[in-house]
């Protein structure tokens, strides 16, 4: 099976933020590879190791992607994609969407494997939106994978429960990050990776031009999530604050 | 007059809450701008709901009946949305965000060639489409969102408003459907449910969540008794869905579950920024650990700072003496 996965830089969550007037100000050295790509890459390269076929990569992202690229390639993918664009540009999931449908539909490949969302944005739009346009079969938050002959056998995490969903190959599929823990490269794969080829594409060798990237949703600022109030902790003999609370719970804030 | 339309979402013979939350929202939205507040039901009965849904506002009710939405198929489920929006042609179609939502949610708004915008906290009707703030950054920091467009697919994340009942009229119209088994494209072997009765996270009104403080039998029987008492769903950190200790369709953060309950009762969670994005729209938070400095007493609203062994027996008898 031939996996290509889509991975993305996007901020560490963890990093300190700052906001002013609106604007949200980050050390813009801290990018990582999102999770849950990291996920799908790891599964798909146990995958291949367990059943053979290649893994390739692709992201669309300004030049300093290609670390990102570098990172997936360290964990053992053979390929990178690198899709440049300027980093200035406004692009919501329905760009990111016409981009790689216009990269993939070019390609050779089995599966289609995304993150299910970014961890900056938590939109998880883009998997889905791919399989419309390129008319695949998909599904999203898968926390495993198997295949079995020429079909892709996901677990998927449900409302009630876990569907065991079968596809038939070429399909797309979005992933969980519960699925596995993604490899930290090691030194062999760091070293590896320098050797590894990334081809870098423009936007207009996919024949796409501002006008077809219009985002049509836009963040015009970013405010702080209001703080909760100031609570009460209770520290000391287990019997009396454990009564305190429940008590508390009943008269003061009235919930149950 | 442009329409507010609402997916009205059927789990286990219910009317998902949170689909009413949306809908007692775009029917505030229609009554204050003029707009007309409909609905459209998808189930393999859907008759039997339309009583509760135009309870809250809605003048119009599309079914669409088909025993395929007896399980979460996502191109059944596309294809019946895509009809009713044909159909009916809303300026603005919302959706609570549930998982299965969350499965059709952009390949519909691609399909539809739709303006859309995912889990959102809030919205409101502009003069050229939506505005919505949404967590981001793991619920660290709010957006505001611009989305211009007709129509504009929105899902809305549960709790983020009050059902308010507004019983009205409702004409309710069945739409034609069908699909053939082969039009799936893929194939629903089984679903793997946990065992016993669990309350929906996403419906509870109070939830004990277990984190890894909980090591033991003798911590899940506390966990599951104070569940009882209090009439509660069980939820778990990741670090406890991962190792087994509770089914993963109970893990909540920014992965699993966002929940909003009434009462949040956190047991042994240390408070990580994903199980935290999780849980922050709680009304009221207790937090139980017996590390003073634990993060969870940073979002709480009753900390106790004590050993779960030690703290639960008491808190749950107390809680039984109130409860009677």
């Amino acid at each position: 099976m031939k996996f290509l996965v889509s991975i993305k830089m996007v901020p560490d969550v963890y990093a300190p933020f700052q906001i002013k007037d609106g604007e949200l100000i980050m050390d813009g050295d801290r990018m990582v590879l999102n999770a849950y790509d990291a996920s799908a890459v790891e599964e798909a390269l146990v995958l291949t190791e367990k059943y053979g076929g290649d893994v390739e990569v692709v992201c669309v992202g300004p030049a300093k992607a290609s670390e990102t690229i570098r990172k997936a390639l360290a964990m053992g993918a053979a390929k990178g994609h690198h899709i440049v664009t300027t980093g200035t540009e406004n692009l919501d999931s329905g760009s990111y969407a016409t981009i790689l449908a216009k990269f993939f539909d070019g390609q050779e490949y089995n599966i289609l494997s995304f993150g299910k969302q970014s961890q900056d944005t938590d939109s998880g739009l883009t998997g889905g939106m791919v399989a419309t346009k390129l008319n695949l079969p998909y599904t999203t938050n898968a926390v495993g994978l198997d295949i079995e002959g020429d079909k892709l056998v996901v677990k998927r995490q449900g409302d009630t429960g876990q569907e065991m969903i079968e596809l038939p190959t070429p399909c797309l599929v979005t992933c969980s990050n519960d699925m596995n823990e993604p490899r930290i490269p090691n030194l062999k794969g760091i070293m590896a990776s320098k050797r590894k080829p990334i081809d870098t594409i423009n936007l207009e060798d996919l024949g796409i031009d501002d006008s077809d990237l219009l985002a049509v949703s836009m963040v015009t600022s970013y405010e702080y999530v209001p703080a909760r109030a100031a609570g009460k902790k209770f520290e000391g003999e287990p019997e009396e604050i454990a009564a305190k609370v429940a008590q508390l719970l009943d008269t003061e804030a009235n919930v149950l | 007059m442009s329409t507010l339309l609402t997916y009205v979402a059927i789990a286990d013979g219910k009317v998902k809450r949170s689909s009413l939350e949306v809908l007692s929202h775009c029917k505030h939205l229609a009554d204050a701008g003029g707009y007309a507040c409909e609905a459209v039901i998808i189930d393999e009965n859907p008759e039997r709901f339309t009583d509760v849904v135009q309870n809250y506002g809605a003048s119009k009710i599309y079914t669409i009946k088909h025993s395929v939405f007896s399980e979460h198929h996502n191109v059944a489920l596309i294809s019946a949305l895509s009809k009713a929006l044909g159909a009916i042609n809303p300026s603005v179609f919302a959706i609570s965000s549930t998982e299965s939502t969350k499965d059709v949610l952009g390949a519909l708004a691609a399909n539809q060639n739709a303006a859309v915008v995912a889990d959102v906290a809030s919205f409101e009707i502009t003069e050229d489409g939506v505005s919505a703030k949404r967590p981001m950054m793991a619920a660290k920091i709010i957006g505001n969102v611009e989305v211009k467009g007709s129509p504009v697919f929105i899902s809305v994340r549960s709790g983020s408003y009050d059902l308010v009942e507004n019983p009205t009229s409702a004409e309710v119209l069945s739409l034609d459907f069908d699909i053939a088994e082969n039009d799936l494209r893929s194939t629903l072997r089984e679903i793997i449910t946990a065992t016993g009765d669990t309350i929906d996270l996403n419906e509870a009104e109070a939830i004990v969540a277990a984190g890894r403080g909980v090591k033991d039998e003798e911590a899940k029987n506390l966990i599951a008794e104070l569940a009882g008492v209090l009439n509660a769903g069980i939820g778990a950190s990741r670090a406890l869905t991962e190792s087994g200790v509770y089914d993963p369709s109970l893990q909540i953060g920014q992965t699993g579950k966002v929940v909003s309950p009434q009462l949040y009762i956190a047991v042994g969670i240390s408070g990580a920024i994903q199980h935290v994005a999780g849980m922050t729209n709680s009304k009221v938070i207790v937090a139980i650990n017996k590390d003073a400095d634990a993060p969870i007493f940073e979002v709480a609203d009753y900390g106790i700072v004590g050993d779960l062994y030690k703290i639960l027996p008491p808190f749950i008898e107390e809680l039984k003496k109130i409860k009677n």
